[in-house]
């Protein structure tokens, strides 16, 4: 058996148990539907404030929101006490109603005029990508007269000694080298900018470059106080990881059987024998294997603690004690790791032929392959009994188009689903729900629930009518 | 013997008998074929030199020498490379052994490692940091010459007009019945298992590989195996997984009893012999021979071995460390709050350690403090204590939680006058007390 059978805790687990319930929803708001948990989200942000508990670390946690565009989910935060970062101006007028206060909104990425003149209007950090950029917010700042704003410097192009630790090129982020240029814009608009520290983010698994770049930031923050400016915070960024699949083994077996079928030693697991990334030339393997790697142990608040006990590369301490010595907090961005367990996306089975199964839903609505994530959905059957699997069968979307598969992996099914059943995506909420959903041939998009419980029972509502406040937490 | 270059010293290294008290085989005389005697230290002394050599023949000032290696080739093209006066690039995915990073820097060696996998996986763009690397090695006038020992047919060569004749020759011009190694690009074995069966067609090549997520420093996993192109299945009867625990209870048998300072892979030959051999010794009428390749030394891999068998490092506990303090020790260390540790400084001339590193400490510190960083400090301490029990101390860490232990074994040690910092210097600065710089 190949399957890669997803990783799925008590919440989901519950709600996947309750057949009747998940098809009168589905009956109720047609299929593709996408499920957030709202109430799950307090675990993981527990999960990352242990970890800083144990390094003695003070900072902010920032949700990344471009990981989903959920209404819930984002105001079920805001009634906590962790920020948010936001990446467009979009993001930030839903952040800003969803109850943020400014002093815990975090503007990054690409920005637009609007965009910068409503976070320093707003008073909110703007993470600066570039010395233009900067440039540009004091003018806007001086210009409309508002008051001074708070800002970091996003730096990248990160230079290790000795070993040499390659890194992809980011198109956000200045380079270290000019930070001497940066500090001396600041100075001079230090009436309409107040530094509060640097930044980075990397889009990487890679532990090593991660710790070339905050040791790099660290000695950006010394420089930053040695010219008398009063940082406060090094911004990790996300990058942190989750772990999709229940076991290492399957995972293992898959990635070595995939090499095989390649080079044409076992039969197809993919659609046409696609080898995401791997290729057979002359009997031999080339190319590397192009997809998240699903299984990690160390991932979300644990990757972190990594992290932070990884020696930096030049002064050997490990970075979470000299973060600590340098008395700066740490500040974190996760998207996908806050994200972990915390929605599913469901789907009604159209068509079941062989080992082919249509679903009433496109790869866009659940963009599991898109972001190369590769696990089992899980059959939620509907009255009668079901032949048992395994049934290992390729999934169909409803678009007329070739490439409408849901994945180009055979998944495997513990029971051959029938016609009317649904399949549920798990742990879908990080990326996969709505980043790349669209409405191409009048196939609607799905509709967003929101499933808490309040008053000892299961309840949920569309996702835009959710807000965290629920009787049993109002005190007479 | 008078060679005119170190070069000429590569080869001809010697086939040992393993004591059969060792391995206890009835009916098989062990041999081991120890490369870990060529100059530079690994069997891809052969490998390195037969691959580069024509292309240090025409090579041109300037040009790079490049390999995919994270060991021994890459020891062995430093060298070369700079005999010849020429750079040498080492790409690798991770330097994981951390006494050969170390050595390859002290050669003069670039280390480029390579990106890890990106977070935010985009599928489509599957031109890999690998891909790209080998289109600029491959086009012309790039001033590289790499060596691309994985596909390099020289690699196979340097065996088969080296290792393998060798071999023939010490067993009187025989092959032997089995022959076992370890694969890493494939180049020995392959090379070696050519000669023998052109002497001996029925003996058996046994390919050893790395068990799936294990490591062994220099041979690949039964996955990453079929990633070499020098692979080929056909030449293996049989192909067996070993572990890291193998290699290492091999290269402890053959140090401690036979006096061969292998490495991991060498131990994981002998280990994979023996098992195999094993299995069919009780069944033998006669007199059967089996030869594997050590291939590297020792001495590379303590960190190696050290993190995975700490007790084979087992010395005594230190005298005075923290690690030994009780519970009540620690509950008992005497603290003092800032407000406090303010006016007590001020009324005596204690003794301000602050523990943290020294770029922290220079960039902010309590006025009048000295550094002392806690890995220091402690083994200051394992002597005896570092200053006059007359003068008051004052421990400060960022949070006061190491301070705290170092207040408590001070304490213990019989200062009388000790407290540390609560809360640390992070307590120190919120309450706005002075910071300075020097
Ligand atoms: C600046 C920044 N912060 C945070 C994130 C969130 O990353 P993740 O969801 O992997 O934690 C991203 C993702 O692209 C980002 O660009
Ligand atoms: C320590 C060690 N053992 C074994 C091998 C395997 O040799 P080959 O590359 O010829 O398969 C290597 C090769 O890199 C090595 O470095």
């Amino acid at each position: 058996m190949l399957s890669l059978t997803p990783r799925i805790d008590p919440t989901i687990q519950s709600l996947l148990d309750d057949h009747d319930y998940l098809g009168e929803l589905l009956d109720a708001l047609g299929s593709p539907l996408a499920v957030v948990l709202p109430q799950r989200l307090q675990k993981n942000v527990t999960a990352f404030r242990e970890t800083f508990r144990r390094h003695h670390l003070s900072g902010r946690l920032y949700y990344a929101h471009k990981a989903n565009r959920s209404s819930a989910l984002l105001r079920e935060l805001a009634a906590g006490d962790i920020g948010v970062d936001v990446a467009s101006l979009g993001e930030l007028q839903h952040a800003l109603g969803a109850g943020f206060t400014p002093d815990r909104i975090v503007a990054t990425g690409p920005k637009s005029r609007e965009f910068l003149w409503l976070a320093a209007r707003a008073g909110v950090t703007v993470s600066a990508d570039s010395y233009d950029e900067l440039a540009e917010l004091a003018g806007i700042v001086a210009g409309h007269r508002l008051p001074r704003v708070p800002v970091t410097l996003r730096l990248s192009g990160f230079a290790s000694a000795g070993v040499r630790v390659l890194t992809r090129r980011s198109r956000f982020g200045s380079p270290v080298g000019e930070l001497a240029d940066l500090l001396d814009l600041l100075e001079k608009r230090a009436d309409h900018l107040e530094l509060t520290g640097v930044a980075y983010h990397l889009d990487t698994i890679g532990l090593p470059e991660k710790a070339v770049a905050l040791e790099s930031c660290l000695a950006a923050l010394d420089e930053c106080r040695a010219r008398g400016l009063r940082p406060r915070s090094l911004d990790i960024g996300g990058g942190f990881g989750v772990n999709y699949l229940a076991e290492g083994a399957e995972w293992d077996r898959w990635t070595s059987e995939l090499g095989q079928a390649v080079l044409g030693r076992r039969a197809p697991m993919t659609w046409e024998n696609h080898g995401y990334g791997l290729r057979a030339e002359n009997g031999t393997l080339r190319g590397s294997l192009a997809v998240y790697p699903a299984y990690r142990p160390v991932a979300g608040a644990a990757y972190l603690d990594r992290l932070l006990g990884t020696p930096a590369p030049e002064r050997g301490r490990p970075l979470g004690e000299l973060l600590l010595d340098h008395m700066y907090d740490l500040d974190v961005e996760p998207g996908r790791a806050l994200l972990d367990q915390c929605g599913l996306v469901l789907a009604r089975v159209t068509s079941v032929a062989g080992d082919r199964v249509g679903l009433d839903l496109n790869a866009r609505d659940v963009s599991l392959e898109e972001h190369g994530v590769l696990m089992d959905p899980v059959v939620v059957p509907r009255g009668g009994d079901r032949r048992a699997g395994p049934a290992g069968v390729y999934l169909f979307g409803n678009l007329c188009l070739e490439s409408d598969l849901i994945t180009r992996r055979k998944v495997h099914l513990p029971v051959v689903p029938r016609p009317g059943d649904l399949l549920a995506f798990v742990n879908t909420a990080g990326y996969f729900m709505d980043f790349s959903a669209t409405h191409a041939l009048h196939q609607p998009i799905a509709r967003k629930v929101a499933v808490y419980r309040s008053g000892g029972k299961r309840r949920w509502c569309l996702d835009e009518q959710y807000w965290p406040v629920h009787t049993r937490q109002e005190v007479p | 013997m008078r060679h005119d270059d170190i070069t000429e010293a590569i080869g001809n290294t010697p086939l040992v008998r393993i004591d059969p008290a060792v391995h206890g085989l009835a009916n098989i005389d062990l041999y081991a074929k120890l490369e870990l005697l060529n100059p530079f230290g690994s069997v891809k002394d052969r490998a390195a030199w037969h691959m580069a050599r024509p292309l240090l023949a025409g090579a041109k000032p300037g040009d790079t020498v490049v390999e995919l290696s994270s060991g021994n080739t890459a020891k062995a093209l430093a060298l070369l490379a700079g005999m010849h006066g020429l750079p040498f690039t080492s790409v690798t995915n991770r330097m994981k052994v951390p006494e050969i990073k170390e050595l390859l820097l002290l050669l003069g060696a670039q280390i480029d490692e390579l990106p890890g996998r990106s977070e935010c996986l985009d599928p489509t763009d599957t031109d890999d940091p690998l891909a790209r690397m080998h289109r600029q090695l491959a086009s012309s006038g790039s001033g590289y010459l790499h060596t691309d020992q994985y596909f390099n047919e020289r690699n196979v060569d340097a065996h088969v007009h080296g290792t393998g004749p060798e071999i023939v020759k010490d067993l009187d011009g025989r092959a032997p019945d089995w022959f076992v190694a370890c694969v890493g690009t494939a180049g020995s074995s392959t090379g070696v298992a050519r000669v023998l069966r052109q002497h001996n067609p029925d003996v058996e090549v046994v390919g050893l590989v790395a068990e799936k997520g294990d490591f062994i420093p220099g041979i690949r996993t039964i996955d990453e195996v079929h990633e070499v192109g020098l692979f080929d299945p056909d030449v293996y009867d049989t192909m067996a997984a070993v572990t890291a625990d193998d290699a290492i209870d091999g290269l402890l048998t053959l140090s401690r009893r036979c006096g061969i300072l292998t490495g991991p892979t060498g131990g994981a030959a002998f280990v994979g012999a023996v098992r195999r051999l094993r299995a069919v010794d009780a069944t033998l009428t006669s007199r059967k021979s089996c030869v594997f390749i050590v291939c590297d030394r020792i001495e590379s891999y303590l960190s190696y071995v050290r993190d995975r068998r700490p007790e084979l490092f087992g010395r005594p506990p230190r005298r005075n460390s923290t690690g030994t303090l009780t519970d009540a020790e620690l509950h008992a260390a005497p603290a003092i709050g800032v407000e406090a540790a303010q006016r007590w400084l001020g009324e005596t001339d204690a003794l301000v350690v602050d523990l943290r590193n020294p770029y922290a400490y220079q960039a902010l510190h309590i006025a009048g403090s000295i550094n002392l960083v806690d890995e220091v400090f402690a083994d200051l301490l394992h002597a005896g204590l570092p200053f006059s029990r007359r003068r008051p101390v004052l421990m400060v860490c960022p949070v006061g939680e190491k301070s705290a232990r170092y207040a408590a074994l001070l304490r213990r040690m019989g200062h009388p006058d000790v407290h540390s910092l609560a809360g640390g210097i992070i307590a120190w600065r919120d309450a706005g007390a002075e910071l300075v710089r020097d």
